[in-house]
């Protein structure tokens, strides 16, 4: 008998799947996808494009596609794709993305990734209150947006899996319906299993947004290890709170360089010098050890964390900040610990639906939906005349229905409209209920000790994964 | 789940005994036996590693490669899927999976030059194709474990570390058989620990009590890899010989 379909949606096989090649390959491209009604386009990458797609079974749920073109000519399926799928099929949990199905068209070698649709996101949540609303984030959403992506990314720490490129826009938040206001970790093409030694970012070629990364790995440290996530965790905290990224820092593209002074420039002037006394590893840090004259000589004042982010030094909320923004990697709080926090322990208690505060009376914030180009076909192929808006996310008459692509002209013009207007997303339906799961025991080479019955019960029980968990993959900012 | 075993779609995903070994009806009928299917499986688990020694893989994905390979012969027939090019995808597919990527050209070139054989030729279109078509064949599950971890933390563990070559010479060996598609990594480390330990006389028996592992489940694992020796008996460098493999290859379908 064979042990399958678990957890993730049974992928593939069956009648989905695309066996042929060249013309009937097209054919039954065709009817892969003539199970989805396309919407349009929502994102786009250097890996290839993602859509919005609905089933067209009894219950028109929406997905989202995200298509992988061959990477290069002669690459075959890009790296990034094979990793994603890899980890997305071992994992399941209530606060990471879902994927539903994978399909491949050999007819163009392309490779397309189902996940359940996610309405919003970090990135577009904090950009609402900033620019639309002028208002912070109420402190039972933040809270609860917090709580969530802890709780998640303590999963896929405890399952030996480091992220690595958690920012806003990778963090999504469900729309209205059943999992409304749950938090979804999405993005797992550059996630690594850290069983097995892990390259530099730099030997991968990769390049992700400087802003969330944490300083050791500014400073050249050759090894992840789980901190750096809780570091991405910090500042993105701090992000819900003032509504702006804590640490801009200006990016030098030139060479692929771990070395990056202005971002640390900027994480000093906040955080102060870093010293050998408080982090004692850093002089075995590359850049640390050799750059004296930029990073050693400059003294910087520590201007105090508190003011920046508005928080009261001795507020739960600031010590869980500081915890996060703790120089030292090993010193720095653990997503099981920052669960434990005293904040998450008192009122406001975090909830699962996030965007709907548990207090009644308080003001309900209508986010929009998420900008849908419905110009683009499954080819990528922007047509001159949009059709008709098939969905009512997009607002009649609105240039968020156009091609972000196509209308880089008119974005250029009128560069606040492009995705600006939304449909706004009614609510309710707040429930307290914070999911925990159990996890499993660590034990990196799955071996059955310490030795007895009870502890291979234990590392055999089986993790209570939450079904139908949607989400949607995320489309790459380019900061 | 990525990490720990019990949880992850590999152990899910293991066979009975009986459920590999099984000869595809579309193989059948071009007469291959039981037999030859399990000496297609193990020349071509010589044919990776020999290919893996010239672009320079790590251990790791060889293992992997190979449990690819088998894992595709549960279930598709060798006549659709031909294991001349089945073999190095499965090596260039798992070279992305364990994050250490080897471009297909080189593959290729490397092929070109070890193997004279015209019918075990392809050019890197053939392989990009057949890299997809193994994605869908193996149900995108590509996390596999291997004996190789537990191994040296059982050694380390029961103290006995001089033997670690010459268990870790098992482990290698163990991939000639389907082994990795029926029993937990850590079981078949534990069979190669037992092996090593009576070939260079170390009495475990307080140490393999202690773990309280089901030794029944051991000692047939080790009895298998000593059968799969003493059937076999193959030149560890050279593999299966060419008048051996010839006539059963000779069955299946070439390219066109």
């Amino acid at each position: 008998m064979r042990r399958e379909g678990f957890g993730v949606a049974r992928v593939g096989g069956g009648g989905l799947g695309c066996v042929g090649v060249g013309d009937g390959g097209r054919a039954r491209q065709q009817r892969w996808l003539q199970q989805y009604e396309l919407v349009g386009k929502i994102g786009e990458g250097t890996y290839g494009l993602v859509f919005l797609a609905r089933t067209k079974q009894h219950r028109k749920s929406s997905i989202a596609i995200k298509k992988f073109k061959q990477s290069k000519e002669g690459d075959g399926v890009s790296p990034t794709a094979i990793r994603e799928i890899m980890l997305l099929r071992e994992i399941s949990h209530e606060n990471v993305v879902k994927l539903v199905n994978v399909h491949i068209n050999h007819a163009d070698m392309s490779l397309y990734l189902a996940f359940d649709y996610a309405e919003h996101d970090l990135y577009e949540i904090i950009r609402h209150h900033r620019e639309k609303l002028n208002l912070s984030i109420n402190p039972y959403t933040v809270k609860s947006l917090l709580w969530q992506l802890l709780n998640g990314l303590n999963y896929l720490h405890s399952n030996w899996i480091i992220h690595r490129d958690l920012k806003p826009s990778n963090i999504l938040v469900m729309g209205e319906g059943e999992e409304h206001g749950v938090v979804k970790i999405a993005d797992f093409g550059l996630a690594r299993i850290y069983q097995a030694p892990l390259k530099t970012l730099y030997e991968n070629g990769v390049v992700v947004t400087i802003w969330y990364r944490a300083p050791e790995l500014l400073l050249g440290a050759k090894h992840y290890t789980t901190a750096v996530d809780m570091w991405a965790v910090g500042c993105i905290f701090a992000e819900l709170l003032t509504l702006k990224p804590l640490f801009q820092g200006v990016e030098v593209k030139a060479t692929p360089n771990p070395f990056q002074l202005d971002q640390l420039d900027k994480i000093f002037k906040v955080l102060g010098h870093p010293t050998t006394e408080k982090w004692p590893t850093l002089v075995h840090l590359p850049h640390w050890a050799n750059d004296q004259q930029h990073i050693q000589g400059h003294k910087y004042e520590n201007t105090g964390l508190h003011t920046f982010v508005h928080l009261a030094p001795k507020s739960p909320a600031f010590d869980l900040l500081s915890k996060m923004l703790e120089y030292d990697p090993r010193k720095r709080i653990t997503a099981a610990q920052a669960l434990e926090h005293e904040y998450f322990r008192m009122d406001p208690l975090p909830g699962r639906n996030a965007l709907v505060p548990s207090q009644p009376g308080e003001k309900i914030v209508n986010y929009p939906g998420r900008p849908v180009d419905t110009t683009t076909d499954f080819e990528g192929t922007t047509s001159i005349q949009p059709p008709q808006p098939p969905s009512g996310n997009a607002p009649p008459g609105s240039v968020s229905a156009q091609s972000v692509a196509a209308s880089r002209a008119v974005a250029r013009q009128m560069p606040a409209m492009v995705g600006g207007q939304r449909i706004p997303a009614a609510s309710m339906a707040a429930f307290n209920a914070a999911a925990q799961p159990g996890m499993v025991g660590l034990n990196p080479a799955n071996i059955p000790m310490p030795r007895g019955a009870a502890a291979q019960q234990q590392l055999r029980r089986k993790d209570p994964g939450v079904m139908q968990n949607p989400g949607y993959p995320q489309q790459k900012r380019r900061f | 789940m990525a990490a720990n075993f019990w949880t992850s779609s590999h152990c899910k995903q293991l066979l009975d005994p009986d459920e590999v070994d099984v000869v595809h009806p579309l193989d059948r009928e071009r007469g291959i036996t039981q037999e030859e299917f399990r000496l297609v499986k193990i020349h071509m688990s010589f044919y990776i590693w020999k290919l893996a020694q010239q672009v320079k893989v790590r251990q790791r994905v060889i293992a992997t490669a190979t449990t690819y390979f088998r894992r595709v012969y549960t279930r598709k027939s060798m006549t659709e899927y031909d294991p001349r090019l089945v073999t190095p995808t499965c090596l260039y597919l798992a070279s992305k999976a364990e994050e250490s990527t080897v471009q297909a050209r080189l593959l290729v070139f490397y092929i070109k030059k070890m193997w004279p054989d015209e019918r075990y030729r392809f050019e890197i279109k053939d392989i990009l194709e057949m890299e997809m078509k193994l994605l869908e064949a193996l149900d995108y599950y590509l996390v596999v474990y291997h004996p190789y971890r537990p191994l040296l933390q059982l050694l380390q563990d029961a103290n006995i570390t001089d033997l670690t070559q010459c268990a870790w010479g098992l482990v290698n060996d163990t991939y000639k058989m389907d082994l990795i598609l029926i029993y937990p990594p850590y079981m078949i480390a534990l069979a190669c620990i037992y092996i090593a330990s009576v070939l260079k006389d170390k009495d475990t028996t307080a140490w393999f009590e202690e773990l309280r592992a089901d030794m029944n489940v051991v000692k047939n694992i080790s009895i298998e890899i000593l059968d799969f020796y003493d059937t076999y008996k193959i030149d560890p460098q050279k593999g299966l010989l060419d008048e051996k493999i010839n006539p059963i290859m000779n069955k299946l379908p070439s390219k066109a």
